[in-house]
């Protein structure tokens, strides 16, 4: 890990219920240059193995909006975690 | 029509006056003085509180948390769609975040409809939306004193797509 800044070459991921204790918080950073959500599923379980098997069950949020696997995620980006919901 | 799930609405959807995210008891009265009106002869209240007792163990609080941009948007959708969808009147929604002890109340949702019919579907399909994609999540905290965060298994769809609410937009299954 050598980022310096939240948007150089690093990316602040944000977290929710049972995903907060296995990352350590509930926000994560992480080296990134930039790659699809698929690589961004396997970096946040690289750099947090007890994310699974929630992080696979999780949906994950871009700029607010639901990014499909195949989805560009630049570094900086706003990025949220959401595992299956459960209000009411 | 919302997206499915509800959580890929618009982020920026403006909060309306009838959905909210409150750290308070529910406002029950004012969610029926919300919903009410000369054209509406029926008028459900729904009102979720905590449980004591889940699968036989002891519940003493449920504490909520939400993303809280993408829950109001998600909220804002879904009582817009409701409206359309049953011919409503008026609806108006409160979820509570934080600590909601057993007894007290978590989710309000008020419809307002012609005729008793619409407003109870409404209410029944909006709690349904709400419990399956907005992005609000419980802990049940134990008599015991245990914690569990609660995210439920979710049918897997055909050929290897993820779950209804895990999977990004389009891949969810038949709508309900």
């Amino acid at each position: 890990m050598q980022h310096s800044s939240p948007r150089d070459g690093s990316l602040r991921v944000l977290l929710f219920a049972g995903l907060v204790e296995p990352a350590g918080g509930r926000t994560l950073d992480i080296a990134w240059s930039g790659g699809t959500v698929a690589d961004l599923r396997r970096a946040l379980a690289e750099a947090r193995p007890g994310l699974e098997p929630l992080l696979s069950r999780s949906a994950i949020a871009v700029s607010g909006a639901l990014a499909a696997d195949e989805t560009r995620v630049a570094a900086g980006a706003d990025v949220a975690i959401l595992p299956p919901v459960s209000g009411g | 029509m919302c997206p499915e799930p509800a959580f890929a609405s618009r982020p920026d959807a403006m909060a309306s006056p009838g959905v909210a995210l409150v750290r308070r008891p529910i406002d029950t009265a004012g969610l029926l003085r919300a919903v009410a009106s000369p054209s509406a002869g029926g008028n459900v209240l729904f009102v979720g509180t905590t449980r004591g007792v889940t699968d036989g163990v002891g519940t003493r609080s449920l504490d909520y948390e939400a993303h809280e941009p993408l829950a109001t948007a998600a909220l804002v959708c879904l009582a817009g769609e409701a409206i359309a969808r049953f011919g409503l009147v008026a609806c108006a929604v409160e979820h509570r975040l934080g600590v909601v002890a057993v007894g007290e109340s978590s989710v309000g949702i008020a419809t307002s409809a012609a005729h008793r019919a619409d407003a109870f579907a409404a209410a029944e399909w909006l709690m349904a939306r709400i419990k399956r994609e907005v992005p609000i999540w419980k802990c049940e905290e134990g008599l015991d004193g245990s914690r569990r965060w609660v995210h439920p298994d979710i049918p897997a769809a055909v050929d290897g797509v993820p779950p209804v609410i895990a999977g990004p937009p389009g891949t969810r299954g038949a709508a309900p």
